[in-house]
């Protein structure tokens, strides 16, 4: 190893002491910044990921509509598991009806699913918690988990429906009652919003209750894995009449997304600033080492070293805090992110905000991904600021010349 | 002198301090022969340091011609033609007894297993066999002192530059310093410069000179 690596090791950590308090401070401050990093981005990511996981698992990777009601759906559907890249297609149908169990009632969205081929897209039956989709009839009906506890029902309940059309009749003094519903199933996403506000029931029904007759609202599409969305949702756009449009989960959820990787890059930035600042007190104590060291450093000269290996030294410090502080920092940021939960409900506990958090934040548990392109930028630029903070010392070292360092008092 | 392994003429040098100049040396002429010690005198303020770190190629002159071994001072070859010894010691504070002389062949790039060897005898020389691996700060100052002759000598130098190497240590311990360092350069033929103020020190060289006034003269 050269000399002056191996001195600025040693000035990092000398020979006999257990604990180098300058080194270990250095660290710990490039070492906060790499954790908050971590920690904000690999949230922010997980929000997207979250994000894309309940949109693809709710609608498929690329959802086809029409500019109304599509009929004959089954030949639709042929023409769209007819296109290269399309693993499987289910149709759906929409809408709103008024819930009511006992004399509690609620208005949630409701959705129309072909039994036969959702799950090809669809993969339910990994958030029916009680029931099974398998029970699922023109008589029964799944339901969000929180729309359940809302209106106090349990699987074996029965619910009755109003849609719209119903209504209409209502108004039109027919005698109408609402459509009776077995409950088959609770499900839940993990999303406030899906989770509080979704029933299910067959394609059939919900054609009935919005007197559809045979006509669907879309279709959710799975797509092969690897294969880019937007490109599929262009592949059906060319097979599929200019009357249907395919769009991908990233197209229909483009505000939310940009949103977030806009908020994801602002993090980024402006959490950069800490790892700038822990950087100038490296800069600051590795200065006051080269004054310390003046007379040193003048018989380093003395001795044959050349100025650029001396400023070697003091820049190999800077590049090693921050070496230390990533892996330090790193390390740090995931135990934070194991414990995320725990952490945050102590402090929602403290500071009694559970619901508000459930309630605003849509998510019952903090999301986290480590994206690898993220951690790249943040061992990149922490190990880059960190190597630029020992410039300036290194310079003012290799500034020195010997005769006047040694004679500096 | 033909075999001289310093040689030294009519160097000067000056100092601005404010509007004045101050001319520290004027005209030094200096031979030293392989093996031969010199003892450099002088009040405080003469030059003494000044001249030592015009020989060592250090400082530039202002005027006159330094030669090393018959070939003109240059700053490429200083490490490996001299070695240097101080009154403040100056080892590098983190790295043991043993790595501090190790270093001086380290920053000549000497291949590491023999180099070892050399430091290891070179401490053992000093009388520091068994404090080899202990820190400058867990050394006396006459420990760290020999610790620095040890480091001047590593590189197997021909001559030897000591600015004042007994003026951190009581007299007991730089009568023996300097005993140290004369049987040292005796043994390798290393010719030694040493600037001192102390008298008795000085008359164990085989050669006293005296600065004043800018010029070096018989003691």
């Amino acid at each position: 190893m050269p000399w002056y690596l191996y001195l600025a090791l040693k000035q990092l950590f000398p020979t006999g002491k257990k604990f180098p308090f300058f080194t270990a401070i250095s660290i710990l401050g490039v070492a906060l910044g790499v954790a908050v990093l971590v920690i904000s981005t690999s949230v922010m990511s997980g929000f997207g990921r979250e994000i894309r996981r309940w949109t693809v698992d709710t609608t498929g990777d690329v959802q086809v509509r029409g500019e109304g009601p599509v009929d004959r759906p089954a030949d639709v559907l042929a023409r769209i598991t007819r296109v290269s890249g399309v693993v499987a297609a289910t149709p759906f149908a929409e809408g709103v009806v008024m819930l009511e169990h006992g004399l509690t009632p609620a208005y949630p969205a409701i959705e129309g699913i072909d039994v036969d081929h959702v799950t090809g897209v669809i993969p339910l039956e990994q958030y029916i918690h009680y029931g099974s989709l398998a029970n699922l009839d023109d008589d029964s009906i799944i339901v969000s988990s929180q729309l359940a506890l809302k209106v106090g029902a349990r699987v074996g309940d029965k619910v009755e429906l109003y849609s719209p059309l119903l209504i209409e009749r209502l108004k039109n003094d027919e005698v109408t009652l609402g459509r009776e519903l077995k409950i088959v199933g609770i499900f839940e996403i993990g999303h406030q919003a899906l989770d509080s506000s979704i029933v299910l029931v067959t394609l059939r029904t919900m054609q009935d209750l919005y007197g559809r007759r045979g006509a669907v609202d879309g279709f959710n599409v799975k797509i092969e894995p690897g294969l880019d969305a937007d490109t599929a949702a262009s592949r059906l756009n060319a097979a599929l009449p200019p009357s249907l449009h395919a769009r991908s989960w990233m197209e229909i959820n483009h505000d939310l997304i940009f949103i977030l990787q806009l908020e994801q890059n602002m993090i980024f930035f402006l959490l950069t600033f800490i790892i700038i600042v822990a950087a100038f007190s490296v800069t600051s104590s590795l200065l006051i080492s080269v004054v310390r060291k003046t007379r040193e450093i003048g018989m380093l000269g003395a001795l044959g070293g050349r100025p650029r290996q001396v400023a070697a030294c003091f820049c190999f410090q800077g590049f090693l805090i921050g070496v230390g502080g990533t892996a330090v920092g790193m390390a740090l940021g995931r135990v934070i992110l194991y414990f995320r939960d725990d952490l945050i409900a102590a402090f929602t506990r403290i500071t009694q905000s559970e619901a508000a958090l459930e309630r605003f934040y849509q998510f019952r548990q903090l999301p986290a991904y480590y994206s690898p392109a993220y951690m790249r930028a943040i061992v990149i630029c922490t190990i880059v600021i960190s190597t630029l903070a020992g410039l300036l010392p290194a310079w003012r070292a290799a500034r020195l010349k010997p005769v006047e360092a040694l004679r500096s008092e | 002198m033909s075999d001289a392994v310093l040689s030294a003429r009519g160097l000067a040098k000056s100092y601005l301090s404010g509007d004045r100049r101050i001319e520290v040396l004027r005209g030094v002429d200096l031979d030293v022969a392989a093996g031969e010690s010199v003892s450099i005198r002088g009040e405080s303020g003469s030059g003494k340091s000044t001249l030592l770190h015009l020989l060592a190629g250090l400082d530039t002159a202002d005027g006159g011609a330094l030669q090393w071994a018959g070939a003109p001072a240059h700053g490429d070859r200083r490490a490996q033609f001299l070695g240097m010894v101080f009154q403040s010691f100056y080892l590098v504070p983190e790295i043991d007894a043993l790595q501090n002389v190790l270093l001086a062949a380290r920053i000549l790039r000497v291949p590491d297993a023999a180099a070892r060897q050399r430091a290891a005898d070179l401490v053992a020389r000093v009388g520091l066999a068994e404090r080899a691996h202990h820190l400058p700060a867990q050394l006396s100052g006459g420990e760290r002192q020999r610790i620095a002759v040890a480091r001047a000598l590593m590189n197997s130098p021909r001559l030897l530059l000591a600015d004042e190497p007994t003026g951190n240590l009581d007299e007991h311990t730089g009568d023996a310093v300097i005993e140290l360092l004369l049987s040292l350069c005796r043994e390798t033929r290393t010719a030694l410069v040493l600037v001192t103020h102390n008298a008795a020190h000085a008359q164990k060289t085989s050669r006293q000179l005296f600065l004043r006034e800018g010029r070096l003269g018989g003691g």
